[in-house]
């Protein structure tokens, strides 16, 4: 049986105005490499008292899933699954240093107990007495993918009825400067960002604002195998090529990863409109939960803003019913997601 | 119940032995891996820890890498139980481009990161170590070591990764999505989680002694272990003959702390719960839990609690084996799921060393390597920070 969870509910943190979809009307653009997330007011959800304990990607995470839980009513869902690529990276970083500098005798646990990985999962199940399902994955920029993936595939298995799935990534001023080392951020004109991103999925379709109908995630594969995987993918999903309105692209203005996409776009969706998103939200490991973000706004609303259209003036896409994402992370790891409009919207 | 996932093959590398035949020697054998500390440049000497006892560079002459390689202690223990694991059910290179792989790391390259974290912000000497740093980095370089499998993903939700790794892949063959996924988790010894969980004062001095009354804490150890998960149809036509089978499992939150466990053990109640129904197991049923059982204040109270809840009358043979191979965190769920493997294929008990003094309200492990009865179906439970709690059943075939 093919059951296809909708989204009932996103909410963002990043470099654009918190919370909102003012964005996609005037979207906040930057003339820097890096740029730290900017910060709502985090009251309406996280206790002052705690707070004061919590680094900011916490807060940051517990808010989107509470703003989530809240608009779509589900209180506790079956699941929670997140995905980052460094985890609480600013607290690592403070352990970490102080290892290195102070050695190994006046540690203090506060860094280390918030260094895990999945430590923003376990908040939110902490904070919400969710004792379902909980998984973290930490995949570089696909960990999201890689938990929307394992979202779907319970969901087909009718193993849950409801997901709370999302994305979180700190980029600390010093991490920025070692991953800008390495390439794999703050390249060419590309923006570092940081992303917080909350999604909530439920086979339920009342008031739903998008169907997620697939999601793959490949390595290192050839064009054969993306356009197999593809191809599958969409006929699963009831659909074809000619189905797909625009895809969204990770295209961030690094010459070198962006390079993939133009390689590739020509021969994999010949014609089909190229959207991006990454120059509006920047760069980070889980970006691409932002783009998932966008294209479930575009869907919702009918409408795609120009700013995220790549191939100005070609192309101005009418009401999209489908999108798919391509998201290639260092020109290893792929995914596919496909997200369709609700129908009869 | 729908049908089991079978083990067509499994490696294993831990401080009792590289590979599953000295690893079965040790646990027969009755000896621990447990000593001092040699490879991990640490100022801890007073902790005992269970090292895999191979340098960096004994391992990579074993994987036939070049000494002057960039790698991680993490990944050159995950590249020698993924070899063993694939060559055990003929994964061979054509295979490998059909094939997933899933591990569960939380440590990944942190134990050169420690050791360059300074170089990497203040001079450019060991940058290519900030790209192994993180989990996602660990995994490929792993994969990469085999070919290109079609896909790879990472979890890292602390010392349950490896075991929310085989839950992963269990679920994506039942979904139909893969034939074969190759799942486990690795970890090594670094001085930050060393040091992390010294900080919260949970490392014993002496070696540890899980449901001990005088258990004073857990010895870090390191490992990896996988398992090649594939389904009934694919083993049958690449006739395979399966070492056991993933009858059921089941992850919970305990939600209750980011380190410590509930009193009463919700989540580890919760996971084993689910694993026996998804098995459609009654609790009589099983044959032995090889326990998270840390040998930690809280965690061995926490969990007899559970299975006492949830086993009432009917308590099976229980055991800790990180008596053996200490506490191996982010792999301990695939290399404590092997040792139930080979429990199942082997017919005994691994036993609970070092226990001498029941506790109160606790659960008294096994001492004796002979089953009073056939071992068909053993519990093998994981329990991370986070209270992220996840039990795997695995059964004889």
């Amino acid at each position: 049986m093919k059951v296809f969870p909708y989204i009932k509910a996103v909410s963002q943190i990043s470099i654009q105005e918190p919370l909102t979809d003012v964005w996609m009307e005037s979207p906040h653009w930057y003339d820097a490499n890096f740029v730290r997330s900017i910060d709502p007011d985090f009251k309406p959800f996280v206790p002052a008292a705690q707070g004061r304990r919590m680094g900011k990607l916490l807060k940051r995470a517990l808010t989107t899933s509470l703003s989530v839980i809240r608009e779509s009513g589900i209180a506790c869902p079956d699941a929670i699954m997140m995905g980052t690529g460094l985890g609480c990276i600013e607290s690592t970083e403070r352990f970490l240093e102080s290892l290195c500098r102070d050695g190994e005798q006046l540690l203090k646990p506060t860094h280390f107990m918030q260094s895990t990985h999945n430590t923003v999962a376990s908040l939110i199940g902490i904070q919400t007495g969710n004792t379902g399902y909980n998984i973290t994955y930490s995949h570089k920029g696909i960990s999201v993918d890689c938990a929307l993936h394992d979202a779907l595939v319970q969901f087909k298995l009718g193993m849950i009825g409801s997901a709370l799935v999302g994305g979180n990534d700190e980029v600390s001023p010093s991490y920025f400067t070692l991953l800008k080392k390495i390439g794999f951020v703050g390249q060419d004109s590309e923006v570092c960002g940081e992303a917080s991103v909350a999604m909530m999925l439920s086979n339920e379709q009342e008031n739903a604002l998008c169907q997620v109908k697939g999601v793959k995630v490949l390595y290192r594969p050839d064009v054969c195998r993306l356009q197999s995987a593809l191809s599958q993918m969409l006929s699963e999903a009831d659909t074809s090529l000619g189905g797909i309105d625009a895809v969204m692209t990770g295209i961030s203005g690094n010459r070198l990863n962006d390079k993939y996409y133009y390689d590739l776009l020509p021969e994999l969706l010949p014609g089909v409109p190229v959207l991006h998103y990454k120059h509006i939200f920047g760069e980070s490991y889980s970006a691409s939960g932002l783009g998932v973000y966008a294209t479930v706004r575009c869907l919702q609303h009918g409408f795609i803003p120009q700013s995220l259209v790549l191939e100005q003036p070609t192309c101005s896409v009418p009401a999209p019913n489908r999108i798919l994402l391509l998201n290639i992370a260092d020109g290893k790891d792929y995914s596919f997601i496909l997200l369709e409009k609700i129908c009869g919207k | 119940m729908s049908e089991p996932i079978l083990i067509s093959g499994a490696g294993i590398v831990s401080a009792i032995g590289v590979g599953k035949e000295p690893t079965l020697k040790s646990l027969l054998s009755q000896s621990s891996g447990i000593g001092d500390v040699k490879y991990l440049q640490t100022a801890h000497d007073e902790f005992p820890v269970g090292e895999v006892k191979l340098s960096d560079g004994e391992m990579m002459s074993m994987l036939g890498l070049p000494q002057d390689s960039t790698q991680i202690r993490t990944s050159l223990m995950g590249m020698i139980a993924l070899k063993e694991a694939l060559q055990e059910a003929g994964i061979n290179s054509d295979l490998i481009g059909s094939t997933g792989f899933i591990s569960g790391t939380t440590v990944g390259g942190m134990d050169k990161s420690e050791q360059y974290y300074l170089d990497f912000l203040d001079n450019d000497r060991h940058n290519e170590y900030i790209a192994t740093h993180d989990c996602g980095a660990c995994t490929e370089m792993i994969a990469d070591h085999f070919g290109r499998f079609a896909w790879l993903s990472t979890i890292s939700t602390a010392c349950s990764s490896a075991a929310n790794a085989i839950v992963a892949a269990a679920n994506l063959i039942k979904a139909g999505e893969a034939d074969i996924v190759v799942a486990g988790g690795c970890e090594c010894l670094s001085k930050f989680h060393l040091n992390g969980f010294n900080s919260l004062m949970i490392l014993d001095t002496a070696p540890c002694r899980p449901f001990d009354a005088t258990r004073r804490g857990l010895n870090l150890g390191e490992g990896a272990a996988y398992m090649v998960l594939e389904s009934a149809a694919s083993v049958k036509r690449r006739g395979i003959v399966p070492l056991a089978s993933l009858w059921g499992y089941g992850n919970a939150c305990d939600a209750f702390h980011q380190t410590a466990s509930s009193p009463d053990g919700t989540g580890a109640y919760k996971a084993m719960a689910k694993a026996l129904e998804m098995g459609g197991v009654v609790p009589s049923g099983i044959d032995y839990i090889n326990a998270h059982g840390t040998g930690t204040e809280n965690n061995d109270l926490s969990e007899s609690q559970a299975i006492i809840r949830l086993f009432g009358d009917c308590v099976p043979p229980i055991s800790s084996t990180k008596s053996f191979t200490g506490h191996t965190t982010s792999a301990s769920g695939a290399i404590e799921a092997v040792i139930c493997i080979l429990a199942l294929q082997h017919q005994f008990l691994p036993v609970n060393l070092n226990w001498k003094e029941p506790m109160e309200n606790g659960i008294k492990p096994v001492t004796d390597m002979k089953s009073p009865r056939p071992i068909n179906m053993a519990l093998c439970n994981s329990f991370g920070f986070g209270g992220n709690d996840t039990s795997l059943l695995l059964s004889r075939v």
